[in-house]
């Protein structure tokens, strides 16, 4: 009779049953190991689960951190959209009172060009300045309802404007001095050599009857000398900006200063004062003589 | 002569078994409910007469299972322990000793639900120290007869 084979061989069987037993004993060892080893495990399982803590830990504070940027940024957003609402609101105001504004500076300007100025003038608005029209002149709000007169001379802040040409009801008419047909009597401000200023065209006019002998620089400020009997002398005309020798006279080319096509308003000046000085007399012819 | 016996399918254990595991979690907040599925897995789903490893590994889980929903014991493990030896000694006098009626099959479970009781709390004792008796040993002997019934129907297929 044959031998059974061995419940706790390498069979099945025996694999399953040492199985079982491991698993009995097993357990027995660890419960009777007790609570020390316990805070043994637990101290190992909480080093073992150090590293994946640092990460959840580091993980947590990375997505706190990017939900408080997140709500920063909302925030920022926010308050963009406000300061965007804001400035436009403040362009617009702006935009608005830029008229009144210039209007405003305008006013001091000649304010101050008027207390610099010791004449009675008087203030008048441009209603129309051609652009691109040659020797095209201002039209200023104010004629003869106002006082004006024809070759009164018109300055502002800037410079010498030019003279009244014709003077309507309402309205004025402005020979601009960069006209072909403008002269205004002006001296240089370093030699105090005096000419006579001609327009031509685009804010620009040439001296005439200056001696060749006359040392003139580019740059050199030209001034009213007077002698026209239309401007005080000593107001600004403009500055040289090419000076040449000609064949009979120095040719002196100047830019103006004022700014003839941007001009808001202007000052008009009184007409000049007749001469007092008398008349040089004249010899009368003795009567009874040569027949 | 030992009678024979009506085994069920593994894979209705293995049902009932992970079944049992799965309410011992889920029954957490409700220690006396608990108690009770627990005795019904130790004592009755995870005895499988033809694979004592299996009774084991069920009846261990259950331990486990128990001890870590109710986190008090610095030290777990003696419950499964409790549960893995009770359970080895009921599925041997299942398979030595088959009962025929239910009476006997109540008072067997009875004596078995005792030395269970007290099995558990000298292992925990020796595992994780002293502690409280708690109530769910009087849950566990009061519920005997409903756990014991449905043990008695899920071991005897077929109602007989």
């Amino acid at each position: 009779m044959a031998r059974p084979a061995s419940s706790w061989g390498w069979s099945p069987i025996g694999r399953r049953r040492w199985a079982l037993v491991l698993l009995w004993v097993g357990h027995g060892a660890w419960v009777l190991s007790g609570p020390k080893a316990g805070g043994s495990w637990a101290a190992f399982t909480s080093a073992a689960a150090r590293p994946v803590e640092s990460l959840a830990s580091a993980w947590r504070g990375w997505r706190l951190h990017r939900a408080e940027r997140a709500r920063d940024l909302a925030q920022a957003q926010t308050d963009l959209a406000a300061v965007r609402q804001r400035v436009q609101a403040l362009e617009t105001e702006r935009m608005a009172d830029a008229p009144r504004l210039a209007d405003g500076e305008s006013a001091v300007q000649m304010l101050g060009l008027k207390a610099k100025v010791p004449l009675r003038t008087e203030a008048a608005r441009v209603l129309l300045a051609p652009v691109g029209v040659a020797f095209g002149g201002l039209i200023l709000e104010g004629g003869k309802d106002r006082g004006f007169q024809q070759d009164q001379g018109v300055i502002a802040p800037e410079g010498v404007v030019g003279r009244l040409w014709s003077v309507g009801t309402t309205q004025s008419e402005v020979l601009p001095a960069d006209a072909p047909n403008a002269s205004i009597g002006v001296m240089l401000a370093r030699s105090r050599a005096t000419g006579v200023l001609q327009g031509l065209g685009s804010n620009r006019g040439e001296i005439r009857y200056l001696n060749n002998q006359e040392v003139v620089q580019p740059g050199e400020a030209v001034y009213t000398s007077g002698l026209d009997r239309v401007f005080p002398r000593g107001l600004l005309v403009g500055y040289v900006t090419e000076a040449k020798p000609g064949d009979l006279e120095l040719k002196v080319t100047v830019a103006l200063a004022a700014p003839l096509r941007r001009l808001p308003s202007v000052l008009i000046l009184p007409l000049p004062t007749p001469e007092e000085a008398q008349a040089p007399l004249v010899p009368q012819a003795k009567a009874g003589g040569a027949s | 002569m030992k009678r024979a016996l009506h085994l069920r399918p593994p894979g209705q254990r293995a049902l009932a078994a992970g079944v049992c595991v799965l309410g011992l979690v889920l029954l957490a907040p409700w220690t006396g409910p608990q108690a009770l599925l627990h005795a019904a897995l130790v004592l009755g789903f995870a005895l499988d007469p033809g694979s004592a490893l299996l009774t084991a590994v069920w009846a261990a889980a259950g331990g486990w299972a128990l001890e870590g929903t109710l986190r008090i014991y610095p030290h777990l493990g003696g419950t499964a322990w409790a549960d893995m030896t009770i359970a080895l000694a009921a599925r041997w006098l299942l398979v030595e000793w088959p009962v025929d009626s239910l009476k006997g099959w109540l008072g067997r479970q009875a004596v078995l639900a005792l030395a269970w009781i007290l099995l558990v709390h000298l292992a925990v004792r020796i595992a994780a120290g002293p502690h409280l008796w708690g109530t769910a040993w009087v849950w566990v002997l009061l519920g005997l007869p409903a756990w014991g019934w449905l043990t008695w129907r899920w071991q005897r297929p077929g109602g007989r």
